[in-house]
């Protein structure tokens, strides 16, 4: 799971001496939210945000076509002097685990992907992550999720892949959780299948007990009035 | 009391489905002897399948689909596009058979002869995507039928009603950019079953967006989740849709008693909500409405289930 598999190879980016107005269009047309400034070797430098041009810009200008409105004295401002300079940035080799930890430790939207010579190599943005992680829970491929209660010995996590596995059902994946109760695991695998009654009553009758739906990964369920 | 039609026949059952499996012959059996011991048979108009034309099915289907399915039976496989859809031999012939009988319902139905009908066919059909097999059904019946409703020029806007516990995710990806078949379906939420779409977010796209409605049902839930929900999603869809035909993909398996799903309506709630698709049949269509099976795997139960059902639309 390398963020260079999940990354936005094609991305826009600004030289730090263009116009802020330019790096303002460029993010209105294409409608993305970061900008990453890079040298004319695609060194990066800096990036720019969205939320950046915001506090630049006066409200007359922000989200406004350049050429409709009077720019003044904004029309000399560069990129160089409202960039974020250095930002973080991830290397393509380092993996979705990384970059999901990492963004929550920086509040970030988005990691610049530059390579050992600080040579852009794409964008790795929350919506990418987003993606992954789907892509890793396998949700978007028609299937069924069960959760199993499972006690923390040896051997039980054989015991329900065998017995899927008997049945000829597909993994789409297997999420391990905490349980509340000591001692416990919860197990959801995604079956890729319409078919589980059978498998349900075959992992009752090894001594697993299915969760109820309405358990699954809370705590407490919510109280709807 | 009402001219109904049903279709069932023998033919039906010869679509195996191998041992292990909850998709069998045996579904039918129970839904036709409930009905039978009911003493509902003299009050009804017994239709028998027919081969469906190959172009209606091309309506819906890719031609290459068709075609693929068609090799794989005759080269025996045992499994089409996914292990859930085990087949034998006589898959394709029975899978025409079921949407021709469709047809043949929705005909009767449509000129009048009939008021309403119910369909017991088998293999189901609202899995079926355009161009893939999914969850026991290879051909889209109900969709089928919605686009013969419209070609035959008997309505314009057609409105499917699903109420099988699971999405019927091709149905609603066949119409989901079409703003002439409105598709509204209730269902155990897709965090919790099969097939993992019909999220309630899930409306329809470009000129279809609106024409598409998902209700998300929580695990443990039943009648009373479902008779609010039918009221306040899909009547004011509805009143706004104005349907002039209308189809019900009727699965059973939301019963608290089938094991496919963690939905608990009981018998008589699956009758307040055929109640509630009675009357929007009745404001909108001139009371027409045909009812086609989808889902549905307690043997114990699909009698009382059935014969509710018909009762319902024989209005006896
Ligand atoms: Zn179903």
């Amino acid at each position: 799971m390398f963020v260079q598999k999940s990354m936005t190879r094609k991305v826009i980016t600004v030289g730090p001496d263009s116009r802020v107005l330019e790096a303002h269009d460029l993010l209105q047309r294409h409608h993305i939210r970061h900008l990453p400034v890079v040298d004319s070797d695609n060194i990066l430098v800096g990036i720019i945000t969205d939320r950046d041009l915001r506090s630049a810009l006066p409200g007359g200008l922000y989200g406004k076509t350049p050429a409709s409105v009077d720019t003044g004295p904004y029309a000399d401002l560069t990129v160089r002097e409202i960039m974020t300079p250095k930002p973080v940035t991830i290397s393509p080799t380092n993996t979705i685990e990384d970059a999901l930890l990492l963004i929550q430790r920086i509040q970030v939207g988005a990691f610049p992907v530059v390579d050992e010579a600080g040579r852009l190599q794409g964008i790795l943005s929350v919506r990418d992550l987003l993606r992954a992680f789907i892509a890793v829970l396998g949700i978007e491929e028609p299937g069924t999720l069960l959760g199993i209660l499972v006690e923390e010995k040896l051997g039980q996590m054989k015991k329900i892949v065998d017995a899927i596995t008997e049945e000829n059902i597909s993994f789409g994946s297997i999420l391990v959780a905490r349980h509340w109760e000591p001692n416990m695991r919860a197990v959801f695998p995604y079956l890729l299948t319409n078919n589980v009654s059978r498998v349900k009553k075959k992992l009752t009758a090894l001594g697993f007990r299915l969760l109820d739906p309405m358990e699954w990964y809370m705590d407490r369920i919510p109280k709807v009035d | 009391m009402n001219r109904t039609g049903l279709l069932y026949d023998e033919r039906y059952l010869r679509h195996q489905t191998g041992p292990y499996h909850p998709e069998v012959p045996q579904r039918l059996t129970a839904i036709y002897f409930g009905i039978q011991k009911a003493g509902l048979l003299p009050k009804l108009t017994l239709l028998s399948a027919r081969r469906a034309e190959r172009h209606w099915v091309e309506m819906v289907h890719e031609r290459t689909y068709i075609e693929r399915l068609e090799a794989a039976c005759r080269s025996g496989a045992v499994a089409f596009d996914s292990p859930d859809n085990q087949m034998c031999a006589e898959t394709f012939e029975t899978a025409l058979l079921a949407v021709g009988g469709v047809l043949e319902a929705v005909e009767r139905v449509m000129s009048g002869e009939l008021d309403n009908a119910f369909c017991a066919v088998r293999p189901p059909g609202h899995h079926a995507e355009r161009s893939k097999a999914m969850g026991f059904c290879y051909f889209n019946n109900v969709a089928i039928a919605a686009r013969f409703i419209q070609q035959k020029g008997w309505a314009e806007r057609v409105a499917i009603v699903d109420i099988d516990v699971h999405h019927g995710n091709g149905t609603q990806h066949i119409f989901e950019q079409d703003a002439s078949v409105f598709y509204y379906s209730i269902h155990q939420h897709p965090s919790f079953a099969f097939p993992g779409t019909g999220r309630d977010f899930e409306i329809g796209y470009e000129v279809g967006q609106g024409y598409t409605k998902n209700t998300t049902v929580l695990p443990g839930m039943g009648d009373d989740v479902y008779g609010q929900a039918m009221e306040r999603d899909l009547l004011p869809a509805m009143e706004l849709f104005r349907p002039e035909a209308l189809l019900v993909s009727t699965g059973f398996d939301a019963h608290v008693d089938d094991e496919m799903s963690d939905i608990s309506l009981t018998s008589d709630g699956y009758a307040h909500v055929m109640r509630q698709i009675m009357g929007i049949a009745a404001r909108w269509c001139g009371g027409k409405v045909v009812s086609v099976l989808e889902g549905g795997y307690n043997i114990e139960r699909l009698p009382e289930l059935a014969r509710d059902h018909v009762s319902i639309l024989l209005d006896v």
